[in-house]
């Protein structure tokens, strides 16, 4: 064991902590650490690739033989399969294979029924259209408070729809006496918040193209959020080593948390590509993909918020929500989560209904209950005659976002809107502003392993499993070692998401970077050591004398080369070293804050909310590439203004079935509605790793769209409970408080 | 989508001829290839225009009025000088509608023919009036509301997608078909029929019906005003939730003659006659703009998930009315 004294904190809150890690781990870098290539803009490795076209991802496999697979699925939110004709479409032509998926009874619209295998696309469309299925339809609900109604159709027939209660909810659990706080609280707001259900609509559907060897070895090109687990899952399935499973997902199209296992088009890839022995494709359409490929559970929340009437917030009770679709778990919302709230009482509990599975979506529960709780915190604001910003802070004890509120107030002109009085702009369009925080919890961990190869011609190639789902892994990864072997990143070659190379961990809960960021720089220290030490040898001089730096190694006495003839010294078979992600460090935090301040020009006659300027001030200990982690932030906040005003899985409740499943009715923010997006990072020098970095993909979504609705309430003196805000509900609220003010 | 053979004649008649017999006629195909995709439409033979000369161009007449090809894009027609000069809301319209890809793709004749996108015709698992069911589910409780009209539901409920035909309609535009018997005339704002079970497009035109040009009368200056304004919820790549259209006649600040036309309100596009009524005879003024804007809503039977339509239908009126009154033209 090693100890260092790093130089620990963010702005000018700094401390000096002795960090003891693994003499193999190097010391974290501290606030005074001077880096080459970390911290600046470093462009995607794989930018031109993508943009381009020349990545290929999953469903642009063509092997040869390559066959086509579709998933038919059940129309109904629950019914009983009672015949399904498969014998005429057997003898189409081009048709494989066509099988039964199983399972009389289906309890979502779009459960699979059948599977149809045939040699083309256009075989295996008529064959599709022709397959007849008969069904018993049965009783049914698609809506939460419906489902909670007494003689509401069962999804579980063994169980009531409404799940057992949950008192640990997201962002911290049951704490204090709520009902003593609230009996004793000075002033209380109470009100209820809802949220839609939100749909995932990565660009990529989930899918494969899978392909058995002769001898029994499968190969799967898998759009997945984790390359290790679809390879243990698939092993499993169909009992064979994991030796034998390859899966490769080198360019990967968006997940946002809805790809951590196989779905049935990629067991159905893989089964039917056994039975037919041919390669087989299989991905799900865009119908599919809304219908059945994940979604953000809906949300009511029904809170009360009280404190003193010097705006110190004390308590936080009541009752919460959702459904997560067939199931009962996942749909809490963190409304309890950011501040320091002494006593704390919601209740959460999930419902189930007659929909597909809800899953783990960009932050799960947190912009629905952020969107409360801070939707409250305003409320409370109003209610103690405080500025709203002056509550957050008096109540915020997160060492960084403490920090945040200022920055993004300054940068927004929160003084300056917010002298105005609420919906006294001349015109019907009214301007204002609001803010919301969030936090966030990764740091990383496990022990995943990077492996550098450096060859004798001075090339580099970073390995590990671990996939890219689009957030920069791979650049992030270049970036770590090009620091540390004092290279451009450029000159990294980067090999990830393929199960052949050492295991990665699955991406979510913003983890991969800082999981594999680390092992990455360690892996770089290796290297450099080993290029030091055939050069010192050769030069005769010490090895730490020597420097890496903008492509060439310097040594005592002005002795200098470039990298590529350094490594000329090294051995004919070149240098093979690996880093190892070690234990998390006690940091300067264990968690990352984040604030937003958005800005909104509301047209009080039409109801039309636009965003017009997002500032958005955040943290994840080092920014590893600022270029990509504002690419992030961008995608967050993009996302979250989606989630504020458009996204909305809309089912029609007589049969279950979404009536908006397509790019063109399924709302979803595009460029026209993106306003200014102002990104600002405070720089935490955290220590958690030798890196020192956190995930940032989360946090970046979570407070936007509370912004956004604090915003409105800013134009126009009307508060929107209700997401999204939609001009039919802005119109609805507005005349109710107008109708309330007579 | 079904293995169907593809025609591509080189002259309007070719065009009508292989029209005739249940084929599907296509333009660029933006709504035609989604229809197929899903199945809607399963058409053994499709005729494209995409190869017959001349159908693309803006031609500006000796009288003011403009010729438009049925195959001009939205793109041409938002860019040209002509159709800013002669018939300005119809540049305004189409530079807002879908998209810039969009645009560059979308031809007017199919702008003018493009099926309703309610939700529930689109995909053949629902039921839908238009398809030939008995009843409408948007209708039905539970049924998804917020995208259908106010005007005229009572048999199917959707809203009518052009944003280009009210301007149309209220300019007093004629398009010009092709068929079999020859050429015939319709009025733009005859071209619509109400909704009838089991018929999936909007308009009068049939098999071996090839929509030519749009012939639209100019806006004499001194004399005429028109007036857009449509209300999106997404700045781009999606369909206004309503849209209004007018022109106005005016001696002496008082209004001799309005058309007034609404869409995304009812099946087919709207013409709103009480506020047409409510302005004849009347000042010009934005006052008045106000009355017409609340005359636009009479004979509306909105369901509970579009009664903000109603709201909105004031609103674009009386905002293209003021635009109408402010335009110098
Ligand atoms: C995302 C999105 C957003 C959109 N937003 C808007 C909007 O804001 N406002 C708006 O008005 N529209 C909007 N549209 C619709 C778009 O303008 C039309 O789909 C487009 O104009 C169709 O043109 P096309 O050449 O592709 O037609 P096609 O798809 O080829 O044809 C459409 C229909 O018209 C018929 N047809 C075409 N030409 C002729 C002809 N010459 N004679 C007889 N029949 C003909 C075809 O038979 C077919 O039924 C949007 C579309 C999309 C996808
Ligand atoms: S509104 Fe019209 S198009 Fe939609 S389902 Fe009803 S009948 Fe069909």
């Amino acid at each position: 064991m090693a100890e260092s004294k790093v130089k620990l904190g963010v702005a000018d809150v700094v401390a000096e902590k002795t960090i003891r890690h693994e003499d193999a781990d190097p010391a974290p870098w501290g606030l005074d650490a001077r880096l080459a290539v970390v911290g600046t803009e470093v462009s995607r490795v794989d930018g031109f690739a993508k943009a381009s076209g020349a990545a290929r991802y999953a469903g642009d496999q063509r092997p040869t033989g390559l066959a086509f697979a579709r998933i038919v699925r059940c129309p109904h939110a629950h019914a009983n399969v009672t015949r399904v004709d498969l014998d005429a479409v057997r003898t189409m032509p081009g048709v494989l294979a066509a099988d039964e998926t199983g399972g009389r009874r289906k309890t979502y619209a779009g459960a699979p029924v059948a599977v149809v295998c045939a040699a083309d696309e256009r075989s295996l469309d008529d064959a599709v259209a022709a397959v007849r299925v008969s069904y018993e339809v049965l009783p049914h609900v698609v809506d939460a408070t419906e489902a909670l109604a007494e003689g509401a159709a069962q999804v579980d027939p063994k169980r009531a729809n409404r799940g057992d209660a949950d008192g640990r909810g997201r962002g911290g659990g049951p704490a204090g006496d709520a009902q003593k706080a609230l009996d004793e609280a000075e002033l209380k707001v109470e009100a209820t918040y809802r949220t839609q259900v939100q749909t995932h609509v990565p660009l990529e559907p989930h899918g494969s193209v899978a392909t058995w060897s002769e001898d029994g070895k499968l190969t799967l090109w898998c759009s997945t959020q984790s390359v290790d687990a679809v390879r243990n899952e698939m092993a499993r399935r169909f009992q064979v080593p994991a030796a034998d499973v390859r899966v490769v997902t080198e360019f990967m199209g968006g997940g946002f948390g809805c790809k951590f296992g196989p779905d049935p088009c990629d067991y159905e890839a893989v089964r039917l590509a056994r039975a037919t022995k041919r390669p087989v494709w299989c991905m799900n359409d865009r119908r599919e993909e809304h219908l059945t490929g994940g979604f953000r559970p809906d949300s009511v929340q029904k809170l009360t918020l009280g404190g003193r009437r010097d705006g110190t917030m004390t308590v936080i009770a009541g009752e919460c929500y959702g459904t997560p679709g067939n199931g009962q778990g996942g749909a809490g919302a963190a409304n309890t989560a950011l501040y320091d709230i002494p006593a704390r009482g919601v209740t959460q509990f999930g419902v189930s209904t007659f929909t597909a599975h809800g899953r783990a979506f960009r932050a799960p529960g947190h912009p629905q209950g952020v969107f409360a709780l801070e939707g409250l915190v305003d409320e409370f604001a109003l209610a103690a005659g405080m500025d709203p910003l002056d509550v957050r802070r008096l109540n915020d004890k997160h060492p960084v976002r403490r920090l945040e509120w200022p920055v993004g107030a300054k940068r927004i002109g929160w003084a300056q809107h917010r002298r105005k009085v609420p919906g006294s702009d001349r015109g019907p369009v009214k301007r204002g502003v609001g803010c919301a925080g969030g936090v966030w919890y990764n740091a990383g961990g496990g022990s995943w392993r990077i492996d550098v190869a450096v060859a004798r011609d001075g090339s580099v190639v970073v390995r590990s499993g671990v996939q890219d789902i689009g957030t920069g892994t791979k650049t992030v990864l270049a970036v770590l070692v090009a620091e540390e072997l004092g290279v451009a990143p450029g000159a990294v070659r980067v090999e990830i998401g393929d199960s052949r190379f050492p295991p990665g961990p699955g991406s979510g809960g913003s983890t991969t970077a800082p999981s594999v960021g680390p092992a990455a720089r360690e892996a770089g220290v290796r290297a450099r050591e080993g290029v030091a030490a055939v050069v010192a040898a050769a030069w005769g001089v010490d090895a730490d004398k020597l420097s890496f730096a903008g492509g060439r190694v310097r040594g005592p006495g002005g002795k200098e080369t470039t990298f590529e003839q350094a490594c000329a010294q090294l051995p004919s078979e070149g240098l093979s070293v690996s880093g190892v992600r070690r234990k998390n460090y006690e940091g300067f935090s264990g968690t990352c804050g984040g604030v937003q301040f958005a800005r909104v020009a509301v047209d009080v006659e039409t109801g039309v909310v636009r965003v017009e300027k997002v500032v958005a001030v955040h943290d994840a200990g080092r920014i590893v590439d600022t270029l990509t982690a504002r690419s992030q932030v961008n995608g967050g906040v993009i996302q979250g203004i989606s989630y504020a005003l458009f996204e909305e899985k809309r089912l029609d409740r007589a049969s279950g079935d979404m009536v908006n499943p397509t790019f063109d009715t399924y709302r979803i923010a595009g460029m026209a509605d993106t306003p200014e997006i102002d990104v600002v990072f405070m720089d935490v020098a955290n220590g958690i790793n030798n890196v020192g970095m956190m995930g940032l993909g989360e946090p970046a979504t979570v407070p936007t769209a509370a912004a956004v609705a604090n915003a409105v309430a800013n134009a126009t003196g009307v508060r929107m409970r209700e997401l999204p805000m939609t001009p039919a509900r802005v119109l609805a609220a507005l005349a109710a408080a107008r109708g309330g003010g007579k | 989508m079904k293995a169907f053979r593809y025609e591509r004649p080189t002259t309007v008649e070719a065009a009508v001829r292989a029209h005739a017999g249940g084929a599907l006629l296509k333009a660029n195909g933006i709504d035609v290839l989604d229809r197929m995709k899903e199945r809607l439409d399963q058409p053994d033979r499709v005729v494209t225009l995409v190869d017959v000369p001349g159908l693309d161009r803006v031609e500006r007449r000796p009288d003011g009025s403009l010729s438009i090809g049925a195959m001009t894009t939205l793109a041409t027609l938002a860019a040209s000088a002509d159709v800013a000069a002669a018939c300005p809301t119809l540049a305004t319209a189409a530079g807002q509608a879908a998209s810039p890809a969009l645009r560059n793709r979308a031809t007017l004749g199919g702008n003018l023919g493009q099926h309703t996108r309610c939700g529930y015709y689109r995909f053949a698992s629902f039921r839908c009036f238009k398809r030939g069911d008995a009843d409408c589910p948007v209708q039905a409780p539970g049924g998804v509301q917020e995208p259908a009209g106010i005007f005229g539901i009572d048999l199917c409920a959707c809203a009518h997608p052009s944003s280009l035909a009210p301007v149309l309609a209220a300019g007093g535009a004629v398009a010009v078909v092709a068929s079999a018997k020859g050429e015939r005339r319709v009025p733009v704002a005859a071209l619509y029929e109400p909704p009838a079970r089991g018929k999936a497009s909007d308009w009068v035109l049939g098999e071996g019906d090839v929509l030519v040009r749009v012939e639209v009368p100019p806006v004499v200056a001194g004399s005429h005003r028109v007036g857009y304004e449509e209300v999106r919820q997404k700045a781009a790549f999606d369909w206004p939730l309503v849209v209004g259209a007018v022109w106005v006649a005016a001696r002496d600040g008082v209004v001799a003659d309005a058309r007034v036309w609404l869409g995304a309100v009812a099946p087919s596009p709207w013409r709103a006659e009480a506020a047409e009524k409510a302005l004849v005879g009347k000042p010009f003024t934005a006052a008045q703009a106000a009355v017409a804007g609340e005359a636009a809503v009479a004979g509306a039977t909105p369901l509970p998930g579009t009664a903000y339509k109603v709201e909105l239908v004031k609103v674009v009126v009386r905002r293209a009315l003021v635009a109408a009154l402010e335009r110098r033209s």
